[in-house]
């Protein structure tokens, strides 16, 4: 066995930067609302419910209780308009993954390195025909790589397609990926 | 019992036969499962002996009567275990059926074995008989162990399945030209690769983490021991002999503290690592130590993923250290360090020729570029942030001290200065560079880990931006690799992506040549 270092040209390498994202389904926008709207109605009524002996405080109570509902409104807003610029593409040899509104985050999974795809959804999510595609890599010990917000259709193609490449066989032709 | 005249040959053969655990495993399995059960349900055990020390009409002859029934009764359950363990080779897969009360079949093929560990306790020693354990891709929660054979089964099984895994027959090593000399693939004779030598056994002690390991077990002992001198100190005429200044006395105490930690740290290395040997087997490094409790681990250097260069805080003013090999699915810290491929005791120079040799270019670290200096401003921030909240909650729970202006003026100094001299060290550790088909990414902040590994062994990267990062054209870029997440924060826009261009392309070519690398590791079926 010899010891190989070819030299690569960096100019010749494909961009990161330069790849076409397609956006998630819009439907995940009203979907994360409500999932985050639930959470902070459930911390809410806690605040409003928890018994306080002290009278002082418990005046308090309902403005604390207010506090946190604007806090729930100003996160369900944010989580909307993150779920709006979310986006994902899927290359030859990779899935790329970007989400995030403040802190913006591109995750890249190579495909040769995919053990595994999963497919996931709670009752919202079904709701509004969305799934998310979970991906394993080896030894790890959850999913390296959560799709979110990909239409049922959609999401079932873009598994067909891991799958593919995980057992080796070449992909289908985009445009049979991509038909509804 | 133990057949040490036959050729190692007649084991390989015989292993197509379906074989048994050796007899001697159904002891093992007792002492080991009785020690596990005491160990997880000590309490419960000490609340039901007090318990019976309260009832008058049991006595000794009852509970003795009740651990004989106990023991039979474990005695009967290994004996069924034994009877219904049995595995064997079908050509290249490993085949094990066992079970208790539910009957499972699991097979290993030879081209997923990434780590075979053999244990052999002292009580063992003379019956010749080994706890043989295999690991696949999956990492650690994939480990199937055979628990007792005899010694010739182990090492031709072990032979088997690392001549059939990848890097030899198959030419599937997942990066080409990494693995070695060209005589690699070929099972040569073996030649020792490092032997440890008595001081650096105990160097490795002094500077390895056992020592705050050993500190934090004996901890709860002290109260008792404090207790005990208060009690027993006035009728000791130790007048005699202390110094007479309380301060020195205070001090030579901590001074005997410390070496009491100090001689049980080199104990604790004395035990685990005598006489420590890595030996290259062509394609397998196989390491032995031990002092009672032998254990030999093989590599695999196809499944080599990362070699890390570790350095304690002491280890570095002692000028040593020791490497960590990863595979796959060995993320979990230090806590799971020790069921690792280490290689204790080395000095840098030692170091870079290990590495060199397990990864022909890899040796000799590079000089490190460091990340930009607003990384520094942004870790002191964090660091004030985090030292004002602990001294805030600290007010709130006991108290305000009663300082003067000044007073508080030095505490917000000294933090201010703590968090400054904290970030200033933590940002000069952090440093990475890229040689070749290698990256170099090193971390810490009194002591230091330097990850070292193959531009193809990275598994996943993600890209990050925060809202100031944008403005200043910074990115951060975190590397998944076998042993967890390598972050490189607030690298330069263009540089990051550069580099991440240069990663995925490297990962997406040299693996599109090795798929067995994807293949899930073991495959489960119950009968």
């Amino acid at each position: 066995m010899t010891f190989h270092n070819e030299a690569i040209d960096p100019e010749a390498l494909p961009s990161l930067a330069a790849v076409p994202l397609t956006p998630v389904s819009p439907r995940l926008a009203p979907c994360q609302a409500i999932l985050v709207l639930v959470r902070w109605l459930l911390i809410t009524a806690v605040v409003l419910l928890f018994p306080v002996r002290d009278e002082a405080l418990a005046l308090w109570q309902p403005w604390l209780a207010a506090g946190a509902g604007g806090l729930g409104l100003i996160a369900m807003t944010l989580g909307w308009v993150e779920a709006r610029r979310r986006a994902y593409g899927l290359r030859e040899h990779d899935l790329i993954y970007r989400r995030g509104l403040l802190v913006r985050r591109t995750q890249v999974l190579p495909l040769v390195r995919l053990q595994h795809v999963e497919s996931l959804s709670n009752p919202v999510e079904r709701a509004f025909g969305l799934v998310r595609l979970a991906c394993f890599t080896a030894g790890g010990r959850g999913a390296d790589l959560v799709l979110e917000g990909l239409p049922t259709q959609r999401a079932e193609a873009v598994k067909q397609h891991l799958l593919a490449r995980l057992s080796g066989t070449p992909p289908e032709p985009r445009q049979t990926e991509e038909s509804p | 019992m133990s057949e040490e005249g036959e050729p190692p040959a007649s084991d390989e053969r015989a292993l197509t036969d379906w074989q048994r655990l050796s007899p001697w495993a159904m002891g093992l399995m007792l002492v080991t499962a009785g020690l596990s059960l005491v160990r997880q349900h000590l309490p419960l055990l000490l609340a039901a002996v007090a318990g019976l020390t309260l009832v008058e009409h049991i006595g000794w002859r009852e509970v003795g009567g009740a651990a004989a029934l106990l023991l039979l009764l474990g005695g009967a359950l290994c004996l069924l275990y034994y009877r219904r363990f049995r595995f064997r080779l079908d050509e290249d897969v490993l085949v094990i059926q066992k079970g208790l009360f539910e009957h499972r079949e699991f097979k290993v093929a030879a081209r997923h074995v990434q780590h075979i560990a053999v244990h052999q306790p002292l009580y063992l020693r003379p019956f010749d008989v080994v706890q043989w354990q295999v690991e696949t891709l999956a990492g650690e929660a994939s480990r199937i162990e055979l628990p007792g054979i005899r010694r010739g089964q182990a090492d031709a099984l072990g032979r088997r399945l690392q001549a059939d895994g990848p890097g030899n027959d198959r030419g599937e090593a997942p990066v080409e030209g990494l693995t070695g000399e060209p005589d690699a693939v070929a099972p040569s004779a073996s030649r020792v690769r490092y032997a440890l030598p008595p001081r650096a056994l105990a160097l490795h002690g002094l500077t390895s983490r056992s020592i705050y390991v050993i500190a934090a077990v004996l901890s709860p002992l002290v109260r008792p021991l404090e207790r005990w001198l208060h009690d027993r100190l006035p009728q000791l005429d130790l007048l005699a002999w202390l110094p007479a200044s309380p301060l020195v006395a205070v001090g030579l105490g901590l001074v005997a503290v410390l070496l009491v930690l100090a001689a049980l740290a080199v104990l604790a290395a004395w035990w685990r690592f005598h006489g420590y040997v890595l030996r290259d087997d062509g394609e397998r490094q196989v390491q032995v130590s031990g002092l009672f409790h032998r254990q030999e681990q093989a590599l695999s250097l196809a499944r080599l993923q990362v070699v890390e260069w570790v350095q304690t805080g002491l280890g570095r003013l002692l000028g040593r250290g020791y490497l960590v090999c990863h595979q796959f699915g060995s993320q979990g810290g230090g806590a799971a360090e020790s069921r690792r491929f280490l290689v204790p005791g080395l000095t840098l120079t030692e170091s870079e020729r290990l590495i060199g040799e397990l990864w022909p270019g890899g040796d000799r670290l590079p000089p490190l570029s460091r990340v930009s200096r607003l990384y520094r401003r942004v870790l002191w921030l964090r660091i004030l942030l985090g030292l004002g909240a602990g001294v805030g909650g600290l007010i709130l729970l006991v108290g305000a001290p009663p300082l003067p202006p000044w007073g508080w003026a030095m505490l917000a100094a000294s933090l201010v200065g703590l968090g400054g001299g904290a970030a200033e060290l933590r940002w000069r550790a952090l440093g990475w560079a890229r040689r070749g088909a290698y990256l170099y990414v090193r971390q810490g902040l009194w002591g230091q880990r330097t990850s070292v590994f193959p531009l193809p062994h990275l598994i996943s990267l993600s890209l990050r931006q925060s809202w100031l990062q944008r403005r200043r054209s910074l990115a951060t870029l975190e590397l998944q690799v076998a042993n967890g997440r390598l972050t490189l924060p607030f690298l330069e826009e263009p540089l990051a992506r550069a580099l991440a261009d240069q990663l995925l392309a490297s990962v997406e070519s040299a693996t599109e040549r090795f798929p067995e690398t994807r293949r899930r590791s073991a495959c489960v079926a119950r009968r």
